[in-house]
């Protein structure tokens, strides 16, 4: 890339005796220059992408004023989800609420496909409105759908009246991380009802039952 | 017999325009780069498959080590010089024009009122053991001094969104804390902050 002077630009003058300034070329070696330049732009580039971290928006259920105010959840769609220490996951149908009728518990853990992990738990309960906003991701992504359309579709997917209301419910010990994660499998599986909510003293002691 | 003159060019480039656009770009970088401002902790993001990106501007941030410590930034020089004035007359706290100065460049912090004197003047090895020894923003029922910091930071500007940055190994019940201090605030729209991750595929 360096410059190469050319060797005949001064030679003509070798004849004459007269002392001259040597004629030296205009043309700097711009070489280190450049190398200097792209490697800040290297530098530059990858530092300004790497550092925008990405969030996961949560909207929590407002806390209406009078308590006759609240929604109730019908038994037959809800899933509860008990979180503790240890990555422990221990998950029932329905509410849970009746003293009468105890619920019946499963633990589980966070892998994706093992034979216990909460992935297939939800996903086969929420099949249908994952299927159907499958669906529509797909057909956004081959353009047959506009994606602001799309986006109305599946929101009304996930807002479904009866489909799958998921309870979230970390005890004292849970880390933060296992309620991001069960936030995720949210997302993941298409789940668009779900809370956060404490936990009870009755099913504390489930959590302590089924160690 | 015609002689053949090749044109004798000169092997070398003129690299001149190259070198142009190479600085262009990294002048363009470098204003726009914003460096990830120094934080007292080390947080380690659990990670999600969620894509959104944080919005660059008017971010309340509070961030939870791994220890359950609460710490709190908020953006902009002129709401964190008002926010500190403000919290002062709320716990009766007289700040210097000097340490009002000083806070509103200062990142991201975990003391309780009563040592925001003291963490204003340290020097930035002092700084250091403070954030190190400190027991973070106290958010209890108690004494909740993070929804006062929430309140008045709304206050100067009801755009800020709010984004909690939790180490993934904190105890849930910290963070219960913060978000129930956040819905007693009637703010019900939050973001948390986590690492990408790939999205399973079935």
């Amino acid at each position: 890339m360096s410059e190469i002077q050319q060797s005949d630009s001064g030679g003509g003058d070798k004849k004459h005796s007269k002392v001259r300034a040597k004629k030296s070329s205009t043309h700097i070696d711009m070489t280190p220059m450049v190398d200097l330049a792209f490697l800040l732009l290297t530098f530059f580039m990858l530092t300004t992408t790497f550092s925008k971290p990405k969030t996961m928006e949560i909207n929590m259920p407002v806390k209406p004023d009078k308590p006759e105010e609240e929604q109730k959840i019908k038994e037959s769609q809800a899933l509860t989800i008990l979180l503790s220490a240890n990555n422990k996951i221990v998950w029932y149908t329905g509410l849970g609420d009746d003293p009468a009728k105890p619920p019946v518990t499963n633990t589980a853990d966070f892998s994706l496909n093992g034979p216990r992990g909460i992935h297939k738990v939800i996903l086969e309960k929420n099949q249908d409105i994952f299927t159907k906003v499958q669906l529509t991701k797909d057909s956004i992504g081959r353009g047959l759908l506009k994606e602001d359309e799309g986006k109305k579709h599946i929101a009304s997917y996930k807002g479904f009246k009866d489909g799958l209301v998921v309870l979230i419910k970390p005890d004292s010990t849970a880390k933060y991380k296992n309620v991001v994660d069960i936030l995720d499998e949210m997302n993941v599986c298409a789940v668009g009802r779900f809370a956060i909510v404490d936990i009870t003293e009755s099913e504390k002691e489930l959590l302590k039952i089924s160690n | 017999m015609p002689k053949i003159n090749m044109p004798k060019k000169s092997p070398s480039l003129d690299m001149t325009p190259m070198v142009d656009l190479a600085f262009l770009l990294v002048t363009f970088f470098m204003l726009t780069t914003k460096f990830r401002p120094e934080e007292p902790v080390i947080v380690d993001t659990p990670s999600s498959i969620s894509e959104i990106k944080l919005p660059e501007r008017d971010i309340m941030m509070i961030t939870i080590d791994k220890d359950g410590r609460i710490f709190f930034d908020i953006d902009g020089k002129q709401t964190r010089a008002n926010l500190i004035e403000k919290m002062g007359e709320r716990y009766e706290v007289k700040f210097t024009p000097e340490e009002v100065k000083r806070f509103s460049v200062l990142s991201s912090f975990g003391v309780p009122m009563a040592n925001m004197k003291q963490l204003l003047n340290a020097k930035e090895k002092e700084r250091e053991t403070i954030n190190k020894e400190t027991k973070g923003i106290p958010a209890d029922s108690l004494k909740n001094e993070l929804a006062d910091w929430i309140n008045f930071g709304r206050h100067a500007n009801p755009k800020f969104r709010i984004a909690i940055k939790g180490d993934g190994q904190a105890n849930y019940p910290v963070v219960k804390d913060v978000i129930k201090t956040l819905q007693g605030q009637k703010v019900n729209k939050f973001n948390l902050i986590t690492n990408l991750e790939e999205a399973p595929k079935n």
